[in-house]
């Protein structure tokens, strides 16, 4: 796995396409072990390419979800007070002293672990995703930047943990807020735009099994000129794939008006944009025909994540 | 070490144009990371140099943006398909191209005997790159007024018309920090410890009792703190504005002397981020906005601008934390239809939209103008600042979208 070819071959196998851009960063991030900041618009497979790095690593993820409010105690490590309490009161007389009373309390069987901590205690080295980190408060981010420096951790009550395998870090930002220079200097830099024509059609393709060429087709032209209006929220890859399902799930085989009409929710998630595509209907119907034929339907079944927006793959 | 002689010489000269003329912050980590990417990737392959190189040495979408033009035009100079068939794989054929350019490029440019120093230090490529430490640490910031400058010498007469920025004085300090202290947002999602709170705090409750043998004689508590708010100022640099705008400029100036959370724009016919300008004259350099100067004149445009803004700049700047301050005197040529589109998404994606137009003080003035009509229902406070005196009352006025 050292070679970007061999890393696109190896994605592509688990049903992520990667154009050689990416497999480069992610080359480059394996050998330099250095963490890979990834920018793009939203839905575009920022946080999926983590999780498929590693399947492909044949190791564990693991995740840290950035919400605003995120603090040290959720992000690295709690002291188990209610255990700690308990064992207080149940070891009172069993005449130890007070120095080993609170040595024991204060140990790792008490610890929890939070997901930074769990990365770098880790016999193997994880994934870890730290996922839409501009959506935490600058705090965050510069206490975030200790760790990916030094890649250890200080506890006043047990002293410092090195990592013993550093993490193959993953950090994914929507550009919601600026990050911070700090930040983006400890990191390598990927952006990660909306695929081409044909990456998307590949995509489809590897990700819908049975889905024809001809909608296929379809839809990633129709996507190309959706992200070429000025929407509010431009749609990603995620949510070609749902529209391929969904289409799939009513057993179309090619899209014509009537049928854009009724699956346009799966694609514009906001009603303004509705309109930005009523205005301009013209670059839009040249790629829908009118004609509609009989389909062959296979017996296909969904599993659609629809809380996250995204399709997982299908097990073999 | 290196299986091409001499490619950390080219690769510094290379790191140094993206340095000098394109503003990329390249340090020595940098270009250690970069000489070992090399190492691992196949260097016959020129795509794959180009990713890994542009995945060390940018830091952000636009440096992205501009790397691949600046890698093509260093290391393969000339028209496509001269010549260039011969990818940075045979040292004989990219060397002496790239060399031979880098000191056409410059002739007078003063880096002696750095040719000879280089192929010296060809195989520690860290000690080459302190040698060039110093030109990452000059102000980048400095070099677009300086181009303005350079560029509109002819004019030099002129330029103590360009707003020129101070640091802000202590009562406009002062009004600032009351703006911020009396705009509400409501409270945070993050929880804090306090002397008084709405939730018990075991932890620090436990580890206080630690003091006392084990008992917890005190309770602490935590609470969650005030949302701070973030400001964006959109302040119009239109020759109508020209005396106006420098008010405007100030008050940005003092809001980001109390606050990191402000990003400031001017425009006129196109819109320029001056935030880096107004933090540093916050925190005491005088700064002059050479290019302003040059927006002024012709008719401003501030849906268009508006919605440029939007597109641009909405995504990271805007939140329900975010007061919009726009400063102008609605005196539009551009679309009405545009601005009142722009300025509904403004109204919507923020905390609340103040409109600052000087005209206001003017007796008997009514906002009529097409601009401003169109402009009126989305803002939520309407306001005019002309002194610090101006921005105390304001902080009163202000009101938030609820």
């Amino acid at each position: 796995m050292t070679d970007a070819t061999a890393i696109r071959a190896r994605f592509r196998e688990r049903g992520f396409i990667v154009d050689e851009a990416f497999a480069t960063a992610l080359q480059i991030m394996l050998a330099l072990e250095k963490p890979l900041l990834i920018e793009g618009p939203a839905g575009v497979g920022k946080t999926e390419s983590a999780k498929v790095l590693a399947e492909v690593l044949e190791t564990r993820i693991i995740r840290l979800q950035c919400y605003e409010g995120l603090d040290a105690m959720a992000a690295l490590y709690e002291w188990n007070y209610p255990r700690q309490m308990l064992h207080a009161r149940l070891s009172e007389t069993e005449g130890l002293s007070l120095e080993d009373r609170e040595a024991h309390m204060f140990s790792e069987p008490f610890l929890l672990k939070r997901p930074l901590l769990e990365a770098i205690t880790q016999d193997r080295s994880p994934v870890l995703l730290i996922d839409e980190v501009d959506r935490a408060d600058e705090a965050f981010e510069a206490f975030l930047l200790e760790l990916l420096a030094e890649w250890q951790v200080t506890i006043p009550e047990l002293g410092t943990i090195r990592a013993r395998h550093k993490p193959r870090v993953i950090v994914t930002s929507n550009r919601t807020r600026e990050l911070s220079d700090a930040l983006r200097r400890r990191c390598l830099f990927l952006w990660l735009p909306y695929p081409s024509l044909e990456q998307e059609i590949d995509i489809l393709r590897a990700r819908v099994p049975g889905l024809s060429d001809r909608l296929a087709q379809q839809i990633a032209q129709l996507m190309q000129v959706l992200r070429g209006l000025s929407l509010q929220k431009a749609p990603g890859v995620a949510e070609s794939l749902d529209w391929a399902m969904a289409l799939m799930s009513l057993h179309r085989d090619h899209l014509d008006a009537q049928t854009l009409e009724q699956t346009l929710g799966c694609v514009l998630k906001v009603h303004e944009d509705r309109g930005v595509l009523d205005t301009h209907r013209a670059a839009v119907e040249p790629i829908l025909e009118g004609a509609s034929t009989a389909l062959e339907s296979g017996g296909y079944s969904l599993e659609t994540d629809f809380g996250i927006g995204s399709v997982s793959r299908p097990r073999r | 070490m290196y299986p091409f002689g001499n490619l950390p010489d080219n690769l510094i000269a290379f790191c140094e144009i993206l340095r000098r003329d394109h503003g990329f912050r390249i340090g020595v980590g940098e270009l250690q990371d970069a000489a070992r990417a090399l190492e691992v990737v196949k260097l016959s392959d020129e795509l794959a140099v180009r990713h890994a190189l542009r995945s060390i040495l940018s830091r952000t979408r636009d440096e992205a943006a501009v790397f691949d033009r600046a890698f093509m035009e260093f290391f393969f100079p000339g028209p496509p398909g001269e010549q260039q068939a011969g990818m940075p794989s045979t040292r004989r054929e990219l060397e002496p191209e790239a060399a031979g350019r880098e000191e056409h490029r410059e002739p007078g440019r003063a880096r002696p005997g750095e040719a000879e120093e280089a192929e010296e230090d060809a195989e520690r490529p860290e000690a080459a790159g302190e040698a060039l430490v110093p030109l990452a640490t000059e102000p980048e910031a400095e070099a677009p007024a300086l181009l303005a400058r350079a560029r509109y010498s002819p004019q030099a007469e002129a330029a103590g018309a360009a707003p020129e920025l101070t640091r802000a004085e202590p009562a406009w300090r002062d009004a600032a920090r009351a703006l911020v202290r009396r705009l509400h947002l409501g409270l945070s999602r993050r929880w804090r410890p306090a002397a008084r709170g709405r939730r018990f705090d075991l932890r620090r409750t436990l580890r206080a009792s630690l003091q006392t043998g084990g008992e917890a004689l005190e309770a602490r508590w935590l609470r969650r703190s005030r949302r701070a708010p973030r400001f964006v100022l959109l302040v119009d640099g239109s020759r109508s504005m020209s005396t106006y705008a420098e008010t405007a400029l100030k008050v940005a100036v003092a809001i980001a002397s109390v606050t990191m959370r402000v990003e400031v724009f001017t425009f006129s016919t196109s819109l320029r981020r001056v935030t880096d300008d107004v933090r540093r004259a916050a925190a005491g350099e005088t700064r002059r906005l050479e290019y302003l100067q040059y927006a002024w004149g012709g008719g401003t445009s501030i849906g268009a601008c508006l919605r440029e803004f939007l597109q641009r700049f909405g995504g990271r700047s805007l939140s329900r934390d975010t007061i919009v301050i726009v400063a102008s005197d609605g005196l539009d040529v551009g679309d009405p239809g545009l601005l009142r589109e722009a300025m509904r998404e403004l109204h919507g994606r923020s905390a609340g939209l103040v409109w600052l137009n000087p005209l206001l003080e003017t007796p008997g003035y009514e906002p009529t103008a097409a601009g401003m009509s169109v402009a009126r229902p989305y803002v939520t406070t309407f306001a005019s600042i002309n002194d610090q005196a101006g921005l105390v009352r304001f902080s009163r006025l202000v009101r938030l979208r609820t």
